[in-house]
């Protein structure tokens, strides 16, 4: 196990670029993922660091040791492939032993070495079939296996877990994070799906088009966002561009005025509101008026979408109890809308920003 | 379904089959410098083909050219197959298509410009006295070493092409695994790439071994009078001596040579792809 580190990594592919100014230290034993929406460079990043693709400028460090221009064998590092790219004509068994038979270990040091990776994923009574002839959920265990049986100093991962289906997924999703505890492994996953990195991760990495927008903790990234991007794309954000007034009103680009904390720095900024953080309540009284558009149950949470003079404001909460007359509500009642200032997060303002999921 | 084959099948029959049975019964017949052939059932001819020294050495040249040739074909077109393979360029396509260029050539013609270029006064021995390197030109026309370079030269497209297109099934990150797991690129070549490679191996190497024993004009044009290969040899009995018996046997051991060949070499590459 080893610290991985990256300073000013950047990847131009001739006049496009791909990656900017990537600077990202994992810790030992730590696990960062990756995040960001398709084409952001997380591939490129990962790519970079198992030595596929050579960086136009910068440096990784694997255990303080410089490997920006060594080549792929010499890295150490252990990865798992999307595809899976197990070796089809290899059964399971030789899959996981090629690494060990490249660190040239004995026969019998490299059989131990096969059997504990594949007790590891729970594997090995499959250990002579090909992988052909195994469910792509048990491909995928070999390919992680294979990568865990040379114990390497940078394990990484490449959405391992997009070829599977929802409920394998969540499985495998904890096993890998088991298993990277258990190990103490130095981990870089690269994920779209930001619930994949919240619930796996120590600290998430969020990228978009090529650049790091901010690095943190699961609760870093949602309480305290950088930025209008990171507010939207982890977790789901009410995201609303204006100007902050002397004195805490913000004023909405279509006239309306909400409540922020009284110490905001006057100016235009980007208003960002958790869904989860709205108090709705049936009728006119005090708050933003609004009417529901939109009633979307998702059995632990409801999610109401309120038109607030034209613009959709959303809210969620846990389905209302039988008695409360929020339960009778349904599209286009008139409803009011209210929040405890201090979960307002005012945002710098940024024109060009194409800003994450908008609810 | 299996009306489609039909006029497949009855091609193969009326133009394949029909002749190499006609051939085969050609073949037991006896010759007579008089009448040509006289109707029989007897094994003389195949007895002669195989204890006459003078075609044993024919066939030998034959076998050797063949394998040669074609061991030498795969190791040249291994590195261009794997290169063509893999190179990720908008002109893909047409590099592709440059490969099949020299086919567009026919073998005589072909043939020809190699005896100008490997003549006497040819090319290569025009420069080489020109520049004094030699004195006298060098014996390069009519030799086994300019036949093996000729056939070479036809076959190689064949090669490439056959074998550029397994390997590029092969998915590149499966040779990326192996180099992250630590395999140096010589290693991911001997235990990945070649091993997935083989059927194309196979294909490649049956489709060049084929052409390469019934190499025909190369040999002539090359090779010269004393060289002889079985092609020219078949062609001899059947037009020049009129032994239309012989020539069938001839014929037919070609075909058997090249068939028994085929398939132990398919049957090889086979069991090594099981294991
Ligand atoms: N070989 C290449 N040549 C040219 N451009 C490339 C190449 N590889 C990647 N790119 C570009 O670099 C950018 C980043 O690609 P990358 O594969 O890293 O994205 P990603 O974040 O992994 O996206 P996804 O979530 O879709 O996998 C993209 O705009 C892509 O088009
Ligand atoms: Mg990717």
């Amino acid at each position: 196990m080893a610290q991985l580190k990256l300073s000013n990594l950047a990847k131009h592919f001739g006049a496009a670029v791909a990656v900017e100014h990537v600077d990202l230290e994992v810790r030992d034993g730590e696990l960062v993922a990756l995040l960001g929406p398709s084409g952001c460079g997380k591939t490129t990043t990962l790519r970079m660091v198992a030595g596929f693709v050579e960086p136009t400028a910068g440096q990784i460090l694997i255990g303080g040791k410089d490997v920006t221009h060594a080549p792929p064998y010499a890295r150490d590092t252990g990865m798992v492939f999307q595809s899976y790219a197990l070796f089809p004509h290899m059964s399971v068994a030789q899959n996981v032993a090629f690494g060990l038979e490249m660190r040239r270990m004995g026969r019998a040091e490299r059989e131990q070495g096969v059997l504990e990776a594949l007790k590891l994923v729970k594997l090995d009574h499959l250990a002579e079939r090909l992988p052909r002839e195994l469910s792509g959920g048990q491909q995928q265990r070999v390919a992680l296996a294979r990568a865990l049986a040379v114990n390497p100093s940078v394990f990484l991962l490449d959405e391992p877990l997009s070829n599977l289906d929802a409920k394998l997924r969540s499985e495998v999703r904890l096993q890998i994070r088991s298993l990277q505890q258990r190990l103490g492994l130095t981990t870089l996953i690269v994920t779209h799906d930001q619930e994949e990195a919240l619930t796996m991760a120590d600290r998430l990495v969020v990228m978009d088009r090529g650049k790091v927008l901010q690095v943190g903790t699961a609760e870093e990234l949602y309480e305290r966002p950088a930025n209008a991007f990171v507010a939207g794309f982890v977790g789901r954000c009410n995201l609303i561009s204006g100007f902050v007034d002397p004195g805490g009103v913000f004023r909405t680009d279509w006239g309306g005025e909400f409540a922020v904390p009284q110490e905001s720095a006057p100016g235009k900024a980007i208003f960002a509101l958790r869904p989860e953080r709205v108090a709705l309540r049936p009728g006119t009284g005090h708050g933003i008026p609004g009417r529901i558009s939109a009633i979307t149950y998702l059995g632990s949470l409801s999610e109401y979408h309120v038109d607030v003079s034209g613009n959709s404001f959303l809210v969620s909460m846990p389905p209302p109890p039988n008695d409360s007359p929020l339960r009778c509500l349904k599209i286009g009642d008139q409803v009011s809308l209210t929040w405890d200032v201090a979960a307002v997060r005012l945002l710098p303002f940024e024109p060009s920003s194409n800003q994450g999921e908008e609810p | 379904m299996a009306v489609l084959i039909v006029p497949a099948s009855l091609l193969v029959l009326g133009l394949l089959v029909a002749p190499m049975l006609l051939m085969l019964r050609i073949s037991l017949n006896q010759f007579s410098p008089t009448q040509m052939m006289i109707e029989a059932m007897s094994a003389d001819n195949y007895i002669r083909a195989v204890t006459d020294p003078y075609y044993q050495q024919v066939l030998g040249t034959t076998l050797g050219i063949a394998l040669l040739c074609t061991l030498l074909t795969l190791i040249l077109g291994f590195p261009a197959a794997y290169w063509l393979a893999r190179i990720e360029s908008r002109w893909k396509s047409l590099i592709t298509i440059l490969t099949l260029f020299p086919l567009l050539v026919g073998n005589v013609v072909r043939s020809a410009g190699w005896m100008a270029l490997l003549g006497n006064d040819g090319l290569i021995n025009a420069t080489l006295l020109w520049l004094g390197i030699i004195s006298a030109p060098l014996k390069l026309m009519y030799t086994p070493q300019a036949v093996v370079i000729g056939i070479i030269a036809v076959v190689l497209p064949y090669m490439i092409l056959t074998l550029a297109s397994v390997i590029e099934s092969i998915p590149r990150s499966v040779e990326e695994a192996a180099a992250n797991l630590g395999a140096r690129p010589g290693t991911v070549f001997r235990r990945v790439v070649l091993p997935l490679a083989l059927p194309g191996v196979a294909a490649g190497s049956i489709l060049v071994f084929v052409l390469c024993m019934n190499t025909y004009a190369t040999a002539i044009l090359l090779g010269g009078p004393q060289f002889k290969m079985m092609a020219p040899a078949v062609y001899d009995q059947f037009i020049r001596a009129n032994n239309w018996p012989f020539g069938a046997t001839l014929a037919f051991i070609l075909l058997a040579i090249t068939m028994i060949f085929t398939i132990v070499g398919s049957i090889g590459i086979a069991r090594r792809y099981k294991r």
